[in-house]
């Protein structure tokens, strides 16, 4: 995982969002701000623009509210992860095109396995 | 008006019936180095008969003929080709790039805010916490990721950890993204019933087969399959699971049966390489000769 501030900062971000007090909580600036700035020297607007940025590649829903702008998550992390997987899953099964991502192990049926355990009984020792 | 005609036919020849042949000689798998060479070297080829054909005819010595029907329709089907691929080529190189690279970034945006760290998988990998287990790496040229989730994690030993992850570096060294993109971007080139499907699937475990052999040089090759075995049995009663197609061997299980083949085969990466190198020949020959002879 790359270790940039920016993507800290967007972790840490999400981490409020996801810890607020329900799931289903939408949050300013001002609230995550303050939150963050208890432990770390961090700048109003860069917190303004990391939310904005998360929004705009779609991690977290924006709505307006009066004057400010009040952010959400998604989904808890659980179901972010549920979903990523999904994609992922779905991406490995796309035979024909090709796959953006290089899995490691492709599907297996029951037949399969049994055959599978035979061959590696000849792998052992080697 | 032989030459352009010859070059087209080698052109068709090599994108469809030579890798739809090669693709059952699976004792190729073997040596899957020399393998790929010639697999690389075909597709090279193919695409230089293809444009070959047009760019003969403008050496052409054919134009020094009197002009009858039959040199024109020969030209013109050349050029055609030459037209037909080369832009095909390009669009599909582009869209088909653009694609994966959107999805890519789409992933990994999402990815580098749900995953985490673990001891249990060292190197910058991201974990996800999931009980499904899989590995995979995100390709890309600075941007990439190796991705394991908690549960293979949970059902992996530490050398078989090792081993999984040792594979998914060795796809993003040798940037076996980019190879299998070159690939299919040249199968989608070529008219459908030229195109070889059993090709880029035999393409596809080569690099598989490659990953696996660089993977077993660092842990047991032992570790390596049982990790593959392990994640295919969880994989199995999961979601998206899907069933053995035909009547071939599955590539998992082609791919543990390789693992143990330890020898050197130095005989037959011999021949592949000698192969390579004379269909690359090919075309440059049929290009070049009648235009050296044009000058005697």
């Amino acid at each position: 995982m790359p270790s940039r501030n920016l993507g800290d900062l967007e972790r840490a971000v999400m981490e409020q969002l996801w810890a607020a007090h329900s799931p289903d909580a939408a949050l300013t600036v001002r609230e995550v701000h303050d939150e963050l700035a208890r432990s770390r020297d961090i700048a109003y607007t860069t917190v303004m623009t990391v939310m904005d940025r998360l929004a705009r590649k779609d991690l977290v829903s924006q709505e307006r509210d009066g004057r400010a702008y009040r952010y959400r998550a998604r989904g808890s992390r659980a179901a972010m992860t549920a979903e990523l997987m999904r994609e992922t899953l779905a991406d490995f099964t796309g035979h024909d095109r090709q796959t953006a991502l290089a899995a490691f192990v492709e599907d297996a049926s029951a037949e399969d396995i049994a055959a599978l355990r035979e061959a590696l009984s000849g792998l052992d020792g080697r | 008006m032989v030459t352009p005609l010859l070059l087209g036919a080698l052109a068709v020849l090599l994108a469809g019936p030579a890798p739809a042949l090669l693709a059952r000689v699976h004792r190729t798998r073997h040596t899957p180095r020399a393998a790929m060479v010639l697999w690389q070297s075909g597709a090279l080829a193919a695409v230089l008969a293809a444009v070959g054909a047009g760019l003969s005819l403008v050496t052409g010595t054919a134009w020094q003929r009197a002009p009858d029907l039959l040199p024109y329709l020969t030209a013109g089907l050349a050029l055609l080709l030459t037209a037909l691929v080369l832009g095909r080529l390009l669009l599909s190189g582009h869209l088909v790039g653009t694609d994966l690279r959107a999805l890519r970034r789409r992933h990994r945006d999402q990815l580098d805010v749900v995953a985490r760290r673990d001891a249990r998988a060292p190197g910058g990998t991201a974990v996800l916490e999931n009980d499904l287990p899989v590995a995979y790496c995100v390709p890309g040229r600075h941007v990439e990721r190796v991705v394991v989730s908690v549960g293979a994690l949970d059902r992996l030993s530490p050398d078989e950890v090792g081993a999984v992850l040792a594979h998914e570096r060795a796809h993003l060294r040798a940037r076996h993204d980019l190879v299998l993109e070159a690939f299919s971007v040249l199968h989608h080139a070529f008219p459908r019933w030229v195109s070889s499907a059993a090709a880029l699937a035999e393409v596809r475990l080569l690099v598989e087969v490659l990953a696996d052999r660089a993977a077993s040089r660092g842990s047991s090759c032992a570790a390596l399959g049982r990790a593959l075995v392990t994640l295919a049995e969880g994989r199995a009663s999961g979601p998206g699971f899907a069933l053995a197609a035909s009547g071939d061997d599955s590539t998992l299980l082609v791919r543990v049966r390789l693992l143990a083949d330890h020898r050197p085969h130095r005989v037959q990466a011999a021949v592949l390489l000698a192969l390579s190198a004379a269909v690359l020949a090919l075309p440059t020959a049929f290009v070049v000769l009648p235009w050296l002879s044009g000058l005697a």
